[in-house]
């Protein structure tokens, strides 16, 4: 059953830029073989980290979108832990982003409707509390 | 309640009207991810993450910032992520 998922890489700032496009082309391959889809590859380039890894203050951050078979992810887990170029990386399913979603559609749907009665009945109370307040007022 | 009505209008601005004007001008926390309607939390978002973590690095208590639980929950593993891939710092101990 293919699913979606996000890659996060952080790879060694001294890689060049093919070592860094076969890290990406291994992975692509091991997806392609699984007969899934790359929908996006978003390479933000070098940046600070907030702490150093492996004595490095930079990295350089790769993110893949994909829409494969989660059984692709024993080699490609296998290959990016092996692989000395690659610092960390994050795998995440983005399923649960929808079911998470509907879920609250749902509960503002609710708190919308909630929310409209009670403007209501405020509108209505507001016309009403004015002669009130006065009459407060003139007690002092 | 005479005793009260008496204090408050003899001695005008002293303790009692505070009290109220304190219970009456205090906002109600809200939460900011309902409010714009965000359904899901990124951990690559590390700005918004920024905001809900102390200077040392720790998670602030969703009583303090007034986000509800079911946001707290993904804004929790969010910051975790976060730690994990270096956009945001590990808990360190204060200095001084």
């Amino acid at each position: 059953m293919k699913r979606k998922y996000e890659i996060g890489l952080i790879i060694n700032p001294e890689a060049t830029e093919e070592e860094v496009r076969k890290i990406i082309d291994t992975i692509a391959g091991i997806i392609e073989k699984a007969k899934g889809s790359i929908e996006n590859i978003d390479e933000w380039g070098r940046r600070k980290l907030a702490f150093p890894i492996q004595k490095h203050k930079e990295g350089i951050y790769v993110f893949i979108n994909t829409d494969v078979v989660g059984a692709a992810f024993l080699s490609i887990e296998r290959r990016l832990k092996l692989s000395e170029k690659v610092m960390r990386f994050v795998i995440l399913r983005l399923d649960d982003r929808l079911k998470k979603a509907n879920k609250l559609t749902k509960k503002w749907r609710r708190l919308e409707r909630i929310s409209r009665k009670s403007q209501e009945i405020k509108e209505e109370s507001m016309t009403n509390e004015k002669p009130k307040a006065r009459e407060a007022k003139n007690e002092k | 309640m005479r005793s009260n009505q008496n204090n408050s209008t003899t001695s005008g601005s002293s303790n009692a009207p505070k009290y109220q004007k304190k219970f009456y001008f205090s906002r109600r926390k809200y939460c900011v991810f309902c409010k714009d309607k965000i359904k899901f939390i990124d951990y690559k978002n590390y700005k918004i993450l920024e905001n809900f973590v102390l200077e040392t690095g720790k998670i602030l208590p969703a009583r303090v910032t007034g986000v509800c639980s079911y946001h707290q929950k993904q804004l929790s593993k969010a910051i975790k992520r976060a730690r994990h891939m270096a956009f945001l710092k590990f808990v360190e101990p204060k200095r001084g």
